[in-house]
């Protein structure tokens, strides 16, 4: 097995990257439902880097990002984002550092509000909300300058409501609202699954550049090893609540979908999944 | 003909910050607060007891005001405390928080109202002789206010809550608290702590609830602890008729459709008064019944363009 054991983080940049030390996250605990989600978990990210997260159904892919987010408190570990020990922080109070994208393009944005509100909000992630307008002049230049880089008209539509738009320009504005405050660590959970696929390959190509140019440390969850292998410069695969290979860019750009399927079954042998997998 | 139109005008405008109030719960943040049969008698209660004990009009009404913010923030307590998990649709808990603060108002009303007697408690303060806020305003611009000018008071004031309200929610925390009731998860994403936010809210909601409760007070020359029933079903015919007649294209506009809302229903009640065949007593329920013709009408349409 090739699992890779996160070392302590390095003097120096490292610093401002993600850190998970030996993370477990049980649900339904002292139950006979009991389900182990995520079992000594450890993972060092170096900032900057896009790495993407494979596994099958109840790996235990959605529920690390929701960990790191904090949208539960974890049994056992840690969770050190750009140098800040948040494990025990609140949902709410780490979210100045994470940006999240959900699979749902209704989940990242307020439907009954406009373009220019949502977007507003997103750019005050993390900062003490006053009685100040939220929707001010800069904000607006701001935020039709951001919706232009999205090419997708939406700049002249401002003051539109969300629900208008359609599922792709909806995600377009989640993956913009994620980003647009710099987060420290942006979380892609299957962001383009419920995409058709050119919209699906419009939004990947977007969030590439985004998180090229503002050079944003990624994890991206996905089912489809394809993009898994095509974006990123690092893969991980996760199974059982467990991460049991991790690819750094060397090594990834020669993979092939095969080779991560034959991976698969030397760590899982259940070819049953890998074949609902392939499908995605 | 004209005590219909006055009657109505007047009524619909004390009561239409009431309405504002339903309207920051039930639209703005997607929390049906039955608070509101209690907080509006509690807006009167401490008002009229603020009158009695020499208090000037406008610190009394504030102070109603005030309390009305107060039995808010306490459903907005009792629902964190009640509700299990981070469900936003999950209406039970907001319908229970908000029943047992107005349960327990009615016997902190009937205490409110007996402070300083001789009885415990009281279910009734008569503001005879009181100075209201009526004589403030007549002694302030030396004018006797007359229905008319009453109303055009009311309107005033009325504009003045609602220029107020649209500009706090289109504040940093009010576009926050919109999104609470929008998608609470996606506004938590960015940082906001919705369950302070709800709370505030609801305070919010119920000091404008209490605001109509000590203007009533005022208008009608007492507070009664029976003039709360039925007022969250008032108050939602105000604003679903506001919605309907006048339309809801932005925050901005639903604001003046829901004061409009108000005024109509209160038109309609003063016109049932005069059918001679509806009592009083009759009101609550016709009331009921207008809601639900109101609620009923697009769901009944859709049905019959279908067939």
């Amino acid at each position: 097995m090739n699992t890779r054991v996160a070392e302590p983080p390095k003097p120096g940049s490292d610093h401002d990257g993600l850190l998970v030390t030996n993370m477990r996250k049980a649900f339904f605990p002292g139950t006979p439902n009991e389900v182990v989600a995520l079992d000594r978990v450890d993972l060092l990210v170096h900032p900057g880097d896009f790495v993407t997260i494979i596994g099958s159904n109840g790996a235990g892919k959605s529920t690390l990002l929701n960990a790191i987010a904090g949208t539960f408190p974890v049994d056992r570990g840690s969770i050190v984002i750009a140098g800040r020990n948040v494990t025990r922080e609140a949902e709410h109070t780490r979210a100045r550092l994470v940006g999240r994208v959900f699979q749902d393009p209704r989940a990242g944005t307020a439907p009954s509000m406009s373009i220019e509100e949502n977007l507003s909000m997103a750019m005050l992630r993390g900062q003490r909300r006053g009685l100040r307008r939220g929707v001010n002049g800069n904000r607006r230049r701001e935020i039709q300058d951001q919706l232009g880089l999205l090419g997708m008209s939406l700049e002249g539509r401002v003051s539109a409501e969300v629900a208008k738009l359609s599922g792709g320009q909806r995600q377009a504005v989640s993956l913009l609202m994620a980003t647009i405050a710099e987060p420290r660590l942006l979380l892609l959970d299957e962001h383009t699954a419920a995409l058709d696929p050119k919209v699906a390959q419009t939004i990947m190509d977007l969030t590439g550049k985004i998180v090229m140019e503002r050079r944003l440390t990624t994890l991206m969850v996905t089912h489809n090893m394809e993009l898994a292998l095509r974006w990123g410069n690092r893969l991980v695969m996760m199974h059982q609540g467990r991460i049991v290979l991790d690819v750094g860019q060397k090594d990834k750009s020669g993979l092939k979908v095969a080779d991560l399927v034959a991976k698969f079954h030397e760590v899982a042998g259940e070819s049953l999944v890998v074949d609902r997998m392939l499908l995605d | 003909m004209t005590g219909i139109l006055t009657s109505g005008l007047e009524q619909g405008l004390v009561f239409s910050f009431m309405v504002l109030g339903v309207f920051v719960t039930f639209r703005v943040l997607d929390f049906p607060d039955l608070t509101v049969d209690g907080s509006i008698v509690t807006g009167a209660a401490v008002t009229a007891m603020a009158l009695t004990n020499g208090w000037s009009p406008a610190l009394a009404t504030a102070t109603g005001t005030l309390a009305g913010f107060a039995a808010g923030t306490v459903t907005g307590i009792l629902h964190v405390l009640l509700k299990s998990g981070s469900d936003a649709t999950n209406y039970g808990p907001k319908l229970l928080a908000g029943i047992l603060t107005m349960t327990g108002l009615y016997s902190l009303n009937l205490r409110i109202m007996g402070l300083g007697t001789s009885a415990t408690a009281r279910s009734n303060v008569p503001l005879l002789g009181e100075p209201t806020l009526i004589e403030s305003i007549e002694n302030l611009l030396s004018i006797e206010l007359t229905t008319w000018r009453l109303i055009a008071a009311l309107a005033i004031l009325a504009l003045v809550i609602k220029l107020v309200l649209d500009w706090f929610l289109h504040t940093e925390v009010g576009l926050a608290m919109q999104a609470t009731g929008d998608n609470e998860q996606m506004i938590k994403a960015l940082g906001v702590n919705t369950t302070v936010v709800r709370i505030a809210g609801l305070g919010l909601a119920n000091a404008l609830v209490a605001l109509s409760g000590a203007l009533v007070a005022q208008t009608q020359g007492f507070a009664d602890i029976g003039m709360g029933i039925g007022t969250i079903v008032a108050g939602l015919a105000g604003v679903i008729i506001g919605e309907v007649l006048f339309g809801s294209r932005s925050v901005t506009w639903v604001l003046f459709s829901v004061i409009g809302g108000s005024v109509v229903y209160r038109l309609l009640i003063a016109g049932a008064l005069r059918v001679e065949q509806i009592d009083p007593t009759d009101l609550r329920l016709l009331t009921a019944i207008l809601v639900v013709i109101a609620l009923a009408t697009p769901t009944v349409r859709r049905k019959v363009v279908r067939m």
